[in-house]
């Protein structure tokens, strides 16, 4: 039965975004629609306001680094002779974050619900090559992507034009970086401590290394199919 | 002799035994009994951060009750002697925390509570957590656990009795 | 004439009311808000950064402490996500456990909320006596797991250990007689289902206390009435979700809309409210106890009649039992490659959510074949509902903020993550 409505909802989608130049795919039960930026403010409006697909609610916005997508720490295809060192200080196979021009690096993703419907939708949007990497804000379509938008903003860079209010919302009040960034270290950068003589609360460099005790390993199962 | 303190009971002319004992004994009574005040009325400032919050109001609710070891939460750290840092304490918040211990009046007391508030806890590797509410306020006594069960905390609370009848 | 101006308050991170951590500059005009700027963040603990370098399994703890009020449903849709990604189904019995621990949960929830909210209000004992309750679901959480909060009790695949045939008990000591552990302890000679059903049976008469106490209180509704108004519109604007939205007459719950487990098998009734004001929530809460504890009472029915599996049979996915990898080869290298390096998940992304005690709670993982997630964001209901506060309290007074805050039933772990 699940299929069925979603095979009603592809068709619709079909029939009202023709003119845009969208990619659809369907895993796990749920569509995705690929849009280009230039038109996600068009295309959310239709998807808001078309009686047949009524997409009133947006129930997450959140953005995406794919960066270090595929990497891992260690490739095994059959028994090796060498195991994992739970001592190496540095991942191998990463990247910096010197690329963040990179055109199918950053994406936002937006889950819609419709609650006369009953149906989800998934919207990737990737931010392509500017740098910082930006968006249309889509405030105005949907009042609730406000606080998520600033929180991408804060934790990804993504910078949301049109937002009313573009500031930081999670991380401390000055704090430098985009933490979710897959170049930002997971221990952070400072830390925060007293100091007795001046009498505050300070920050100084991290004294703590995260190491991975547990390799980042990729495998293809068979049962996966 | 403290500079400033009642002097009640002393007697003006020494008797030879007592200066024998060092300090003597009518001050370690007063000491006894201001410890035994002190530690049978502690009165905590809400801390509660996260997790540990739950537990620490388990503590003060119907099955594990602590007002019957004189613990009362008061609101404002004016009014407390004792704060239980009960939660993950993050670097945003680590300056409200220093201002709130500032505001307490001597002799004030820290319990640190859960595994975040002693070393960082399930958090020590974020980037936005401190590792152990220590490193931003003098501590007395840690209770361990995650988050540690009401009786963990009494335990804690009587250990810092201890502590304070100890102290002279 | 003297300038007036507007006084800008901080309504500070450490307060009695604040539920939790919560930091609000709120520009007054007099006792009435002008506008209310809530700065969140200080139990910010970059749990989805911290999920991405570890396996999947380790990250159920992380869950847990989202929403420390309501632990177990704060797993769940994390691993109907996995699940979903892995393409298993959990056997019939874990998914009743599930159902069961869930609505337990969330009557733990509710009863938090009320304690909280009428402590906040000025209903203190009201605290006491939904303490009570919650004791006795926190005994059950401890029975079948160990702990009394954060359970880590769901795995993908099922549920870590089936229930229990014995209760904990109360031990007599030299402040408590024999006789008196004896009636305290009525309740917990037979197995955990007894033990809940005995507290199905007592849980009604409990929720009619509290309605005694506040429902027709004049006191309760005046600071309750006409508050925090929402109207259904704007409700689905501002993206409120679970009891906020159903309390302003939107009949939207995802166990019966898009069930999951077993809901669809289950009789149970959605709670509706008509105004959209801080009495009529309070109404839907109060009623979604009753009905969590009907729910509940079916589960312990079908569990008493059917034994059975709890968790899947494919060791890959799912620990071998403890004493067959004691002697069994397979059974130890299914143990080891698990809890040294994990189970992969295929390529691929995916967003479940669950009717959270506070409304929709979802998990979007992303994943790239790997044993730890890619990315895993997790949307929760309270950091919505918390963004709609400014419009909420404008032109109420400062004791109505109180109110609100209350009835949007936040909890710090989740907004901040």
């Amino acid at each position: 039965m699940v299929r069925k409505k979603y095979k009603q909802l592809h068709q619709l989608l079909d029939q009202y975004l023709t003119s845009y130049d969208i990619g659809q795919s369907y895993d796990f039960d749920q569509i995705t629609l690929e849009i280009n930026k230039e038109y996600l403010y068009e295309i959310s409006k239709v998807l808001k306001e078309t009686k047949q697909l009524d997409f009133s609610m947006l129930i997450d916005l959140c953005g995406v680094d794919y960066l270090h997508y595929g990497l891992d720490n260690w490739e095994t295809q059959s028994v090796s002779g060498t195991g994992y060192s739970r001592a190496t200080l540095k991942t191998k196979n990463t990247h910096d974050g010197s690329n963040n021009d990179q055109p199918k690096r950053f994406a936002v993703i937006y889950h819609l619900l419709s609650m006369s419907h009953n149906w989800r939708l998934r919207l990737r949007i990737f931010t392509g090559s500017k740098n910082p990497p930006s968006v249309d804000s889509v405030v105005s379509i949907w009042p609730t992507a406000n606080w998520f938008e600033r929180e991408a903003f804060d934790l990804f860079g993504i910078d949301f034009e049109g937002h009313p209010d573009l500031r930081r919302i999670l991380t401390d009040y000055e704090f430098i970086g985009h933490p979710f960034r897959k170049d930002f270290p997971t221990s952070g950068n400072l830390e925060v401590y007293y100091d007795e003589d001046e009498e505050k609360v300070k920050y100084r460099p991290v004294s703590v290394t995260t190491r991975p005790t547990v390799p980042r390993v990729i495998r293809k199962e068979k049962r996966n199919k | 002799m403290e500079k400033g303190c009642s002097g009640v009971g002393l007697a003006k002319e020494q008797n030879d035994l007592i200066d024998q004992q060092g300090p003597g004994f009518v001050i370690t009574s007063i000491d006894k009994l201001v410890n035994w005040s002190r530690s049978g009325s502690m009165w905590p400032v809400t801390f509660g951060l996260a997790c540990c919050a739950i537990e620490m109001m388990h503590s003060a609710a119907s099955r594990y009750d602590t007002d019957r070891f004189g613990v009362f939460y008061r609101a404002s750290p004016r009014q407390s002697d004792v704060m239980i840092v009960a939660g993950t304490l993050v670097n945003k918040m680590a300056p409200a925390l220093r201002k709130v211990y500032d505001q307490m009046a001597e002799p004030k007391w820290v319990i640190s509570m859960g595994s975040c508030a002693n070393g960082g806890g399930y958090y020590h590797h974020s980037y936005s957590v401190v590792r152990g509410c220590d490193q931003i306020i003098p501590v007395d006594i840690y209770v361990p656990g995650c988050p540690p069960t009401p009786e963990a905390l009494i335990n804690g609370i009587i250990e810092l009795q201890k502590k304070i009848k100890k102290r002279n | 004439m003297t300038d007036k101006s507007n006084l800008i308050l901080n309504f500070g991170p450490q307060h009695p009311a604040a539920h939790g951590v919560l930091r609000m500059v709120m520009e007054m005009d007099g006792e009435v808000v002008v506008n209310a700027d809530p700065h969140i963040g200080l139990l910010h603990r970059g749990t989805e950064k911290l999920a991405e370098i570890k396996p999947y399994n380790h990250s159920i703890g992380y869950m847990d402490r989202l929403d420390y009020v309501s632990m177990m449903c704060c797993e769940h849709p994390y691993v109907l996500a996995i699940e979903k990604l892995l393409g298993i189904e959990p056997p019939a019995r874990a998914q009743y456990i599930r159902v069961l621990f869930d609505e337990i949960t969330r009557i733990l929830n509710h009863l938090l909320w009320l304690g909280c909210h009428g402590l906040d209000i000025g209903a203190m004992a009201l605290l006491l006596y939904c303490f009570r309750e919650r004791e006795d679901l926190l005994d059950c959480y401890e029975a079948v797991s160990g702990s009394r909060m954060h359970a880590t009790y769901y795995r993908p695949g099922g549920v870590y250990r089936d229930l229990p045939d014995e209760m904990p008990q109360f031990q007599a000591n030299r402040f408590i007689s024999e006789s008196k552990v004896k009636k305290l302890n009525y309740n917990r000679e037979g197995s955990l289902l007894d033990f809940i059903e005995d507290f199905t049976n007592r849980f009604p008469a409990r929720v009619d206390e509290y309605e005694t106490l506040l429902t027709d209180n004049r006191m309760w509704k005046q600071r309750t009435v006409d508050i925090g108004i929402v109207s259904p519109e704007r409700a689905i604007e501002l993206g409120f979700t679970g009891p906020m939205l159903r309390g302003s007459g939107i009949e939207w719950d995802i166990r019966r809309k898009e069930p999951y487990e077993v809901y669809d098998q289950l009789n149970f009734q959605i709670p509706v409210g008509v105004n959209g004001d801080c009495y009529d929530r309070y109404l839907v809460r109060v009623e979604e106890m009753r009905q969590s504890n009907s729910i509940i009472k079916q589960c312990v029915t079908w569990l008493r009649d059917n034994p059975g599996p709890v968790i899947i049979d494919d060791n890959k996915l799912a620990t071998p039992k403890r004493s067959l990898m004691k002697h069994d080869m397979e059974a130890l290298i299914y143990h080891f490659k698990l809890f040294s390096e994990g189970y992969t998940t295929p390529e691929g992304e995916t967003y479940t959510s669950i009717e959270h005690p506070k409304g929709e709670f979802g998990v979007y993982i992303v994943s790239d074949g790997a044993n730890k997630p890619y990315r895993l964001k997790i949307r929760t209901p309270s950091f919505v509902h918390l963004s709609a506060i400014n419009e909420m309290v404008k032109g109420h007074m400062l004791a109505d903020v109180v109110s609100v805050i209350g009835t949007l039933d936040i909890v710090f772990g989740e907004i901040d993550r």
